[in-house]
């Protein structure tokens, strides 16, 4: 017998507002975990090729993994799975904090919701039963107050809430999924998705529990690894004292730091926007997730000046990146305001940062005017106008709000005026923080991410521009991205979070003592292959190939210009061979689809009738 | 009486180990909502973390206030606890507390409230970040 699933799937018809519930399916189970892995397998199954994200047609899940809601540390975490209106791709975005416990507790593995309800509907969930119930008293409104709302609605006081702002309900392609005011599956549009069915949320509250064989024996040995594997453990040392925003000083000198829409890898203004900045003028207490013993998180909030009275968990170092320094904002305080928004309004920092940086480029070289920007002056740097651009993101008020709300991308295609050149993504999706001029490994992994540019799918720059490595050699940097790749697809289908400096041989050990399945490294391994091959024929049936495993043409043709990436740039035949050499890892062909052989070879042998591109 | 557990609650971070190895304990299962120790949230204003518990209180209202003498004396440690058993869930208990200490169990069918774990609180060997302690014997 499998433990530590609660075996039961919510289905959610919204054309017919109907729920049941469903067996998990413990066969695909046994070979694809949870999380990440099995969303993908039931994503792949249930999800017509070249569906419009945006229709109804589209398939939304929400899956726990088999270790959330135990004393597993870190293992708080849920995934949002769809396809992406951002990339077009397959899309798993994830988020900490209390919602994926609460979901297991509410007595189900996943929710997955198909179709479009006439009216804003929310999804109720409580030990093992659910509901749809009007939204008409949270539509329109805030995470904040809608969370508020829903657990007032539902009598639960600690039901816990996983929903879309104004962002999502008006279809931003860059709107994500808030849970506990502050923690986002940002990435890729989830929240576009929820609001293009007319779903504002998910309400769970459940006493059901997870249960484990042999607690007592369980329990000891998760205070053991707690106190060893987690406190004990000196890769966690700048989580625990700093979090994130340790890393924008190791950017500033690395000069990686995307700076004024990726125009420099240095931001004069770091000083400002950096760890000692978030601890010394903001800094609250420390947060953690459930069952975390880490503690990253900073609750923040603004002590006076424009924005007093701001508050948001964090920021973590892509928001201090992409919505500081490469807005040039030089005040953490005004970032804390923008989190505050984005978390609100349920949009992504990372994609809003981007955003709006590129709108104040254009604004600056004169492409847009006042009169798109509805008379804000979108300088660089200018924090009362970057400060209001996540509401008009999220609303679509004036022309460049109602842009930038489509990504980066559609709003640069649709603006013309050789703008594209300026926007620094793939397939879509907004780069994270790390400039690939100097770790050129990067752009291998932004190309190669299954859901467009992510720096969460491989981090090579942790080898070279941090680490010891040259960050401009092609060596190693296709292996360190395939092995990397193969290690998250299976961490996060249990589902771990990326920040607990866990082995294979724990992971294995953990996910053995939950569910009693076989795990060792080497079949944690075959199951992180399997799972990125079928992610990747996922992709390649939607049309993708290595025509779209590409890397923004600035950073060949334009060097940064100043600190140790003076001069330096991706050199196209650089990323060509590492490329190459990828494919080759991977077993898939010189277009990057997997072979036939390859797909047998990872047990995926039953999809190949569903893949045209091999018949 | 013994002592109670205490927390520096300004420490504490929420990450619910604490109710997340109570539940193991006392139930055998994971549920924090079937813990004896409660944490909550409140965010963002005013932006900090309650821990809820029974601090053992000299006076003992819930002790009074029990119609069915559920609540009985642990004389090794010199504490009340809540007899299952002999618990009809009037709730009484949990309306007299003036400390938020004992709340029902999510069945409804009686109330809970820290025991101590007998001697060897195990919410204290387990909170990451030291905020529970217990000095008693």
């Amino acid at each position: 017998m499998v433990t530590g699933y609660t075996g039961k799937i919510l289905r959610v018809d919204l054309t017919n507002e109907k729920t049941s519930t469903e067996p998990t399916n413990m066969d695909w189970a046994k070979k694809f975990i949870g999380g990440k892995g099995l969303g993908a397998k039931y994503l792949f199954e249930e999800l017509k090729p070249g569906v419009d994200p945006l229709s109804p047609d589209n398939v939304l899940m929400i899956w726990t993994g088999p270790l959330v809601g135990t004393m597993v540390p870190l293992t708080s975490r849920y995934v949002v799975i769809t396809k992406s209106p951002l990339s077009g791709t397959f899309l798993d975005t994830y988020a900490g904090g209390y919602f994926g416990p609460e979901l297991k507790y509410a007595g189900f593995d996943a929710v997955i919701v198909k179709g479009k309800a006439k009216r804003p509907v929310y999804i109720y969930a409580n030990d093992g039963n659910a509901e749809l119930r009007d939204a008409k008293n949270v539509w329109g409104k805030d995470m904040v107050k809608t969370e508020e709302i829903l657990r007032k609605e539902v009598g639960q006081k600690f039901a816990r809430v996983a929903g879309i702002g104004q962002a999502g309900e008006k279809l931003s392609r860059i709107a994500g999924v808030t849970s506990d005011i502050t923690r986002n599956a940002g990435r890729g549009g989830a929240g576009a998705v929820f609001g293009s069915k007319n779903l504002k949320a998910v309400v769970a509250s459940g006493s059901l529990g997870v249960e484990v064989p042999k607690i007592d024996e369980f329990v000891e040995m998760a205070k053991q690894m707690l106190w060893k594997d987690v406190v004990g453990n000196p890769d966690h040392e700048g989580l625990i004292t700093d979090g994130t925003p340790i890393i924008v000083k190791m950017s500033q000198d690395a000069a990686i730091l995307p700076t004024n829409n990726w125009h420099s890898g240095q931001f004069d203004g770091h000083e400002g926007i950096d760890s000692a900045a978030l601890k010394e003028r903001v800094y609250v207490r420390k947060k953690a997730c459930f069952s975390c013993g880490i503690a990253c998180g900073s609750f923040a909030r603004v002590r006076d000046g424009m924005f007093k009275g701001s508050v948001t968990e964090g920021p973590e170092y892509e928001t201090l990146g992409l919505a500081g320094s490469n807005c040039g904002i030089r005040n953490i305080e005004a970032i804390v305001k923008f989190a505050e928004e984005c978390d609100r309004l349920c949009l992504d920092t990372i994609s809003a940062g981007a955003a709006v940086g590129f709108a104040m480029d254009i604004y600056e070289k004169g492409i847009i005017t006042k009169e798109d920007t509805g008379g804000l002056d979108l300088k660089f740097g200018n924090e009362e106008a970057y400060a209001k651009m996540p509401e008009l993101i999220a609303e679509r008020k004036t022309r460049i709000g109602d842009l930038l709300a489509e990504g980066t991308l559609i709003a640069a295609r649709k603006i013309g005026k050789d703008t594209e050149k300026l926007v620094i993504h793939s397939k879509g999706s907004e780069y994270p923080a790390y400039d690939p001029r100097g770790s050129i490994g990067m752009a291998l992994a932004y190309a190669t991410s299954d859901r467009g540019a992510d720096h969460n799918r491989a981090w090579p720059v942790a080898g070279d521009a941090y680490g010891d490595g040259d960050p401009w050699s092609t060596e190693g940097k296709a292996a360190t991205c395939h092995d990397e790749q193969t290690l998250k697809s299976y961490k996060w289908s249990m589902i771990f979070c990326d920040f607990y400096g866990v082995s294979a041989a724990n992971q294995a050990m953990f996910l053995n003592a939950v569910t009693g399945m076989p795990a060792d490294e080497h079949w944690l391994k075959e199951v992180g292959e399997r799972v990125w091959n079928l992610v990747r024929a996922f992709n390649v049936r939607e049309g993708f190939s290595r025509k779209d495993d590409t890397m923004p043409e600035r950073m060949a043709t334009e060097p940064l210009p100043s600190g140790k990436t003076q001069g330096k740039t991706v050199r196209p035949e650089d990323f060509e061979k590492m490329l190459d050499e990828y494919y080759q890892l991977w077993g898939w062909d010189d277009q990057g689809r997997p072979t036939k052989a390859t797909l047998e070879k990872s047990g995926l042998g039953d999809i190949i009738p569903n893949l045209p591109y091999l018949k | 009486m013994s002592k109670p557990l205490k927390a520096q609650v300004e420490n504490c971070t929420g990450c619910q180990l604490c109710a997340l190895i109570c539940s193991a304990t006392h139930v055998g299962k994971f549920e924090p909502k079937q813990s004896r120790i409660g944490v909550e949230d409140l965010f963002p204003e005013p932006g900090e973390f309650k821990l809820n518990f029974c601090i053992h209180c000299e006076e003992h209202p819930c002790v009074e206030s029990c119609p069915a003498e559920a609540i009985k004396l642990n004389e090794k440690l010199g504490i009340y606890y809540v007899d299952k058993e002999a618990c009809t869930g009037c709730g009484a208990c949990v309306d007299a507390c003036p400390y938020n200490g004992c709340w029902m169990d999510p069945s409804g069918s009686y109330s809970i409230k820290c025991d101590l774990c007998g001697g060897k609180p195990q919410c204290v060997e387990v909170c990451p970040k030291k905020v529970l302690s217990w000095d008693g014997e």
